[in-house]
């Protein structure tokens, strides 16, 4: 029982952090329709930002201009590329961001090289808050933890009860109205674009430190991104919430647990052999195949509730 | 004859240029690239039927392509081991569509049933589980070594071995202008006009009584078949199969190639096969920030040319076609619109290449060449230099776009005027 | 539409024709053709090789070069990482007519460069090659896939793990091991080469975890792997994991408050330590590796050797095998009395060198380079610490021990075919 608390204990703290990057998305989809390919890289940029102001000024400032500096270019990247593009439609603004996740990778390679950055936790958080079966946790990743929970409750209370959110909301669905009603539809855009890149940019500058910041973390975060936002829902805070702690705690209890899965193809009839495919089958273990099971979920769910979790609409 | 001539000749022609390409061509590096292109061709066309005529945005393709490069390199290899039956080489593609058919048809079942973002998701859900099983399901794949074969298996019949890159870049050749043709006719046939209407406009498709799901299924399986087809070829040429062949690179390079030539196109695909498979080759060799370059390119197909590069010469042919004359008062504002574009672009390759080389020098050295001029990249003067010709390139730009775009109105207005008379 | 189809083949032929051109091929000058990612994401990693090969050279070159006279010269050849581009890029050291290839990042790279040399000298006697394979471990080129063409002058998996049991057999305080590899070719063979060398010579190690995790940076949150490493009570971690799978392993162990030691291959290659951040002056991490630059009693040739090259480049010094190779290919050839590939091959084989911790030896069985090594640990307190680009990581590493060639030579059941 200890093992099971300890296990979703873990998962909910890797799962926030999966939550705090698909917050950003999730809001861009469902305030925008767009699925904005490159939103990993701007987590990346946020944590590429954060190295290199805390290297002259500190983790705090930097935990404050980082993610306004990725807000700002996010805003510049809608305003200039995005914009031009929409008229379109949206498989050519999800082209656009493909491209644009290409390039960001390349020019964060060319500004800060190809090997990872010493990005580090800040010294005043780097101590154990607490011990649980032997592990310390420090009271930065109960900072992370905090800082997740802040930006769900903000978002949240952001869309549904402001006088801004609910614009945004009606400039989705009625843009002319709203347009003929005095709001400048594309500004809107511009801002809602800028600040989910900004919420990117804050789990860039809190995990990029946890993960490592090197070249590869966009590509090897931003599946998992997509995954966690479309098994959600497209555009359901909710459901990204869900989704994120789903598979947070999925990944932890697949690895703690490493059940064998070889009576589950037993059940099909598969025997024991040392020869063949069925060799690869036999020795196989959830926690073997942790990586893998989000996109099996990913694809389960697409076939028999393509609109997820708490989706409103088809992807 | 000149009729024939008039409806065949695109395809003797082509049939011409493959045939006496490597009499031309010698060395071993650049028959092996021209035998990629020959793959990629047949590769970006198959992933076109999806993309262009059926408008579905695949980041997953490569699985289709991938899988059957594996399953032929099996194949080769049993046939050299004598444990499977014989086949000839040059009929191994047709066993590589089989397979990208079998597994099109299985997956494509689950992933067609919706279009646009839904499909291009599942697609990549389906890219990264094929990626991972690579490394699970070891007998099949064999992990990241992937799968060694031998093509020079067998008999070998009027002493064709393909142990030679020519023999296998006429095998190829030979294939490449097949599935092109194959797959030109069924642009043409009732089927290929239902794909566009799914793809433009699918509502209407269903009032009419047509399964929008069964025409993408159909779209995909096809599409599937072709792309193992060059999966085959490509095991056949590189005579192995990696992991990557099935990622989301391989993916992701397809789409650029198809998008940059031009999606709408049927010539499109062919054009960024060749062009993006030039560049990629030889490219490396002169700047390593060639991905760098490749996205940038993408990005402003993407932004500005929806059709492509093909777009871009098929949006003149009736100019051509109806009184070519009209091109000589074009040559002056089109010159002054390209030599401010290349003013501008060459301005940006030389900020890109000195921080570039800032960037990745290893050693305290600040000279470098720029443009063949030998340069100090840590003073001022290249900086200033390129930054001087991006922006006079870019301000010229804005001047002469519009003096090019008035040509080119201006002899449209008048082909019409003539067409109408 | 036929215009455009007429203009692009136009167009192709021209351009094709136009580079096809080949230069012509000097003859004072041996050209050596290294094939690694000079472009992407593991450039850096294809550069400093590069760097190390030709600046190895440049050394021969001011001492007179081979043969009387006749230059080296290293081309760079990239192949992006790729396994395509590998074999587009022998193509091209063929049309070069290069007798010798260098590479040695990614051994999936590796075999591929095997079996294309094996089916090349076979289908065109009289214009062979040879590989000389720098890094790439896999222990099986030397085993069952053994070829002539093919020499390493890097120590296998096995070899390292060897050392790094070794020293563990030496420590006592080492009663519990949890071994944690990356699930593919590599750290399935440090897997299995780690159980065996455990029997047989630290038997009163007891092995409590054995773990392969999904590579090359899949996994993002490594607690519930350090959760079941504290619950094994284990004392010292074992692993093969490189680039991301390190780093966040490592970092994750280090907020966890997991004190194990850590026995490891790559834990201290340049970039990784860069990764760890101030986690590197934290954690209890050791290498195995031929050398590094605070071993004592290095002969001083390899001092001001070290020195010259840092001197030139803005790097780090980690790896001293890539100027052994280039200095045996140089002394296989004077011995050989010829450039000529076949006649160097064999001049190879048993070849020895004087390395930084006593003799190597090319061995003619296997063509595996056999050679101590050495393990150390990461410390802050080594006189010259790792700096990569301007950057003082603060740490390097101090000798624990070293692994003799009796301890690191290991049987070969390679059965070569020479020609």
């Amino acid at each position: 029982m200890e093992v099971f608390l300890f296990s979703m204990f873990n998962g909910v703290l890797y799962g926030m952090l999966l939550f705090m990057l698909a917050s950003g998305l999730t809001l861009i989809f469902s305030l925008m329709g767009v699925l904005n390919f490159a939103h990993a890289s701007f987590f990346m940029l946020g944590a590429y930002f954060a190295y290199q102001i805390s290297k002259y000024v500190g983790f705090w400032p930097a935990l404050v201009f980082a993610p306004l500096l990725v807000g700002v270019v996010g805003a510049a990247v809608e305003r200039y590329g995005l914009r031009p593009v929409h008229r379109f439609g949206h498989v050519a603004e999800l082209l656009f961001t493909f491209g644009l996740a290409f390039v960001m990778e390349e020019v964060i390679q060319m500004i800060w090289g190809k090997v990872p950055v010493p990005y580090d936790v800040p010294a005043a958080l780097n101590f154990a808050a607490f011990t649980w079966r032997g592990l310390d946790y420090s009271a930065y990743r109960l900072f992370m933890l905090v800082v997740s929970v802040g930006i769900f409750v903000a978002l949240f209370l952001f869309i549904a009860k402001t006088r801004v959110g609910l614009m945004i909301q009606a400039a989705l669905s009625h843009p002319q109205m709203v347009q003929s009603l005095g709001h400048d539809v594309p500004t809107i855009f511009m801002w809602t674009f800028g600040f989910g890149c900004a919420l990117a940019g804050i789990a860039g500058v809190i995990g990029g430190n946890v993960l490592g910041t090197e070249p590869a973390m966009a590509i090897t975060l931003g599946p998992i991104v997509f995954v966690v936002i479309v098994i959600g829902g497209l555009g359901s805070l909710w459901g990204a919430l869900i989704a994120a702690l789903f598979i947070g705690i999925m990944d932890n209890m697949a690895i703690s647990y490493d059940i064998a899965l070889f009576p589950i193809f037993a059940m099909f009839g598969v025997e024991r052999e040392a020869e063949g495919i069925m060799r690869d089958l036999v020795d196989l273990t959830t926690g073997g195949i942790a990586p893998v099971l989000p996109y099996l979920l990913l694809v389960l769910m697409l076939i028999f509730r393509p609109r997820g979790l708490f989706g409103t609409r088809d992807v | 004859m000149a009729g024939i001539l008039q409806r065949w000749g695109v395809w003797i022609a082509a049939a011409a240029v493959i045939l006496v390409m490597p009499v031309f061509v010698t060395s071993g590096f650049y028959i092996t690239m021209l035998n990629q292109m020959g793959v990629l061709i047949i590769f970006a066309l198959a992933y076109n039927m999806l993309l262009g005529q059926g408008g579905m945005l695949s980041f997953g393709h490569a699985v289709y392509f991938g899988l059957a490069g594996y399953t032929v390199a099996h194949y080769l290899n049993g046939i050299g081991e004598e444990t499977l039956p014989y086949l000839p080489v040059s009929l191994i593609p047709i066993m590589g569509g089989a397979v990208g058919l079998f597994f099109g048809v299985l997956i494509g079942f689950v992933s067609t049933r919706r279009a646009g973002t839904t499909f291009a998701m599942i697609s990549l859900g389906f890219a990264e589980m094929v990626t991972a099983l690579t490394l699970v399901v070891v007998t099949f794949f064999n992990g990241e070594e992937g799968i060694q074969t031998d093509r020079w298996v067998g008999p070998e019949p009027l002493g064709i071995t393909f142990g030679s890159d020519v023999q296998v870049y006429y095998l190829i050749g030979a294939w490449c202008l097949i599935a092109t043709a194959a797959m030109y006719a069924l642009t043409r046939t009732p089927f290929g006009r239902m794909c566009n209407a799914v793809r433009d406009n699918p509502e209407r498709v269903q009032f009419i009584g047509y399964s929008t799901h069964r025409i993408r299924w159909l779209a995909f399986s096809l599409s599937s078949f072709f792309a193992g087809l060059a999966g085959a070829l490509h095991a056949v040429n590189v005579e192995h199969v990696g992991f990557e062949t099935v990622g989301l690179a391989q993916s992701g390079l397809v789409l650029f190639m198809v998008w940059i030539g031009g999606a709408g196109i049927f010539m499109g695909p062919i054009l960024g096969a060749i062009l993006i498979t030039l560049l990629n080759s030889n490219l490396s060799d002169f700047t390593d920030a060639w991905y760098l370059y490749l996205g940038l390119l993408f990005m402003t197909v993407v932004m500005f040319a929806r059709n492509g590069l093909a777009g871009l010469i098929v949006m003149h042919e009736p100019i051509w076609k109806i009184k070519i004359g009209l091109f000589q008062k074009m040559i002056v504002p089109y010159a002054l619109g390209i030599g401010s574009t290349l003013l501008a672009v060459a301005g940006a390759i030389g900020i890109i290449e000195l921080a570039y080389f800032m960037s990745t020098r290893t050693t305290a050295e600040t000279i470098t060449h720029l443009y063949w001029v030998e340069i100090d990249a840590a003073g001022p003067v290249p900086w200033i230099a390129s930054a001087a010709a991006l922006a006079a390139g870019f301000a010229a730009c804005t001047r002469t776009y519009p003096i090019m775009a008035a040509s080119y109105n201006g002899a449209i207005a008048e082909v019409k005027a003539l067409v109408a008379s | 539409m036929k215009h455009v189809m007429k203009l692009l083949f136009a167009g192709v032929v021209a351009v094709v024709f136009a580079v096809s051109t080949q230069t012509a091929k000097a003859v004072d000058t041996i050209k050596i053709g290294l094939i690694e990612p000079l472009s992407g994401r593991i450039a850096a990693v294809g550069k400093d090789a590069l760097d190390a090969f030709t600046f190895a050279a440049d050394q021969i070159n001011k001492k007179g070069g081979v043969l009387g006279g006749i230059q080296l010269e290293i081309i760079g050849l990239d192949n992006a990482m790729n396994a395509e581009k590998t074999t587009e890029q022998l193509k091209k050291a063929v049309d070069q007519g290069l007798s010798y290839v260098i590479q040695g990042i990614g051994s999936n790279h590796a075999g591929n460069i095997i079996k294309f040399i094996d089916k090349h000298n076979k289908r065109n006697p009289g214009k062979e090659m040879v590989f000389l394979n720098h890094s790439a471990v896999t222990t099986a080129f030397t085993n069952e896939l053994c070829s002539f063409w093919h020499f390493r002058f890097d120590a296998n998996v096995d070899q390292k793990v060897a050392a790094l049991v070794t020293q563990i057999n030496r420590d006592s305080s080492i009663k519990k091991v949890y071994m944690l590899n990356q699930n593919y070719a590599y750290g399935k063979s440090f897997q299995s080469a780690a159980q065996r060398l455990l029997a047989e010579r630290a038997p009163n190690v007891e092995i409590v975890g054995n773990e392969l995790i999904q590579p090359f940076g899949k996994v993002q949150d490594f607690t519930p792997y350090i959760a079941k490493i504290k619950a094994s009570g284990a004392d010292t971690v074992l692993t093969g994991n490189w680039g991301p799978d390190m780093i966040r392993f490592v970092k994750g162990a280090v907020s966890s408050g997991l004190d194990t030691q850590f026995y490891t291959i790559y834990g201290g290659l340049t970039s990784s330590i860069g990764g760890y951040g101030s986690d590197a002056k934290a954690v209890n991490l050791k290498q195995v590796t031929e050398m590094h630059e605070n071993h004592d009693g290095m002969p001083d040739d390899v001092h001001e050797y070290i020195a010259g090259y840092l001197a030139k480049y803005s790097d780090t010094w980690y790896a001293d095998r890539q100027r052994w190779l280039i200095y045996m290919l140089a002394a296989a050839i004077d011995k050989a009395g010829t450039a000529a590939p076949i006649p160097v091959a064999k001049a190879l084989e048993g070849m020895t060198f004087d390395g930084p911790l006593g003799q190597v030896t090319m061995r003619a069985d296997d063509h595996q380079l056999q050679m101590p090594l050495v393990v150390s640990s990461i410390t802050e307190k080594a006189p010259k610490s790792v700096k990569y680009k301007g950057n003082d990581f603060g740490v390097a590493f101090s000798t624990d021990g070293v692994a003799d060639l009796a301890a690191t030579t290991l049987p070969t059941t390679c059965e070569m075919k020479r020609p």
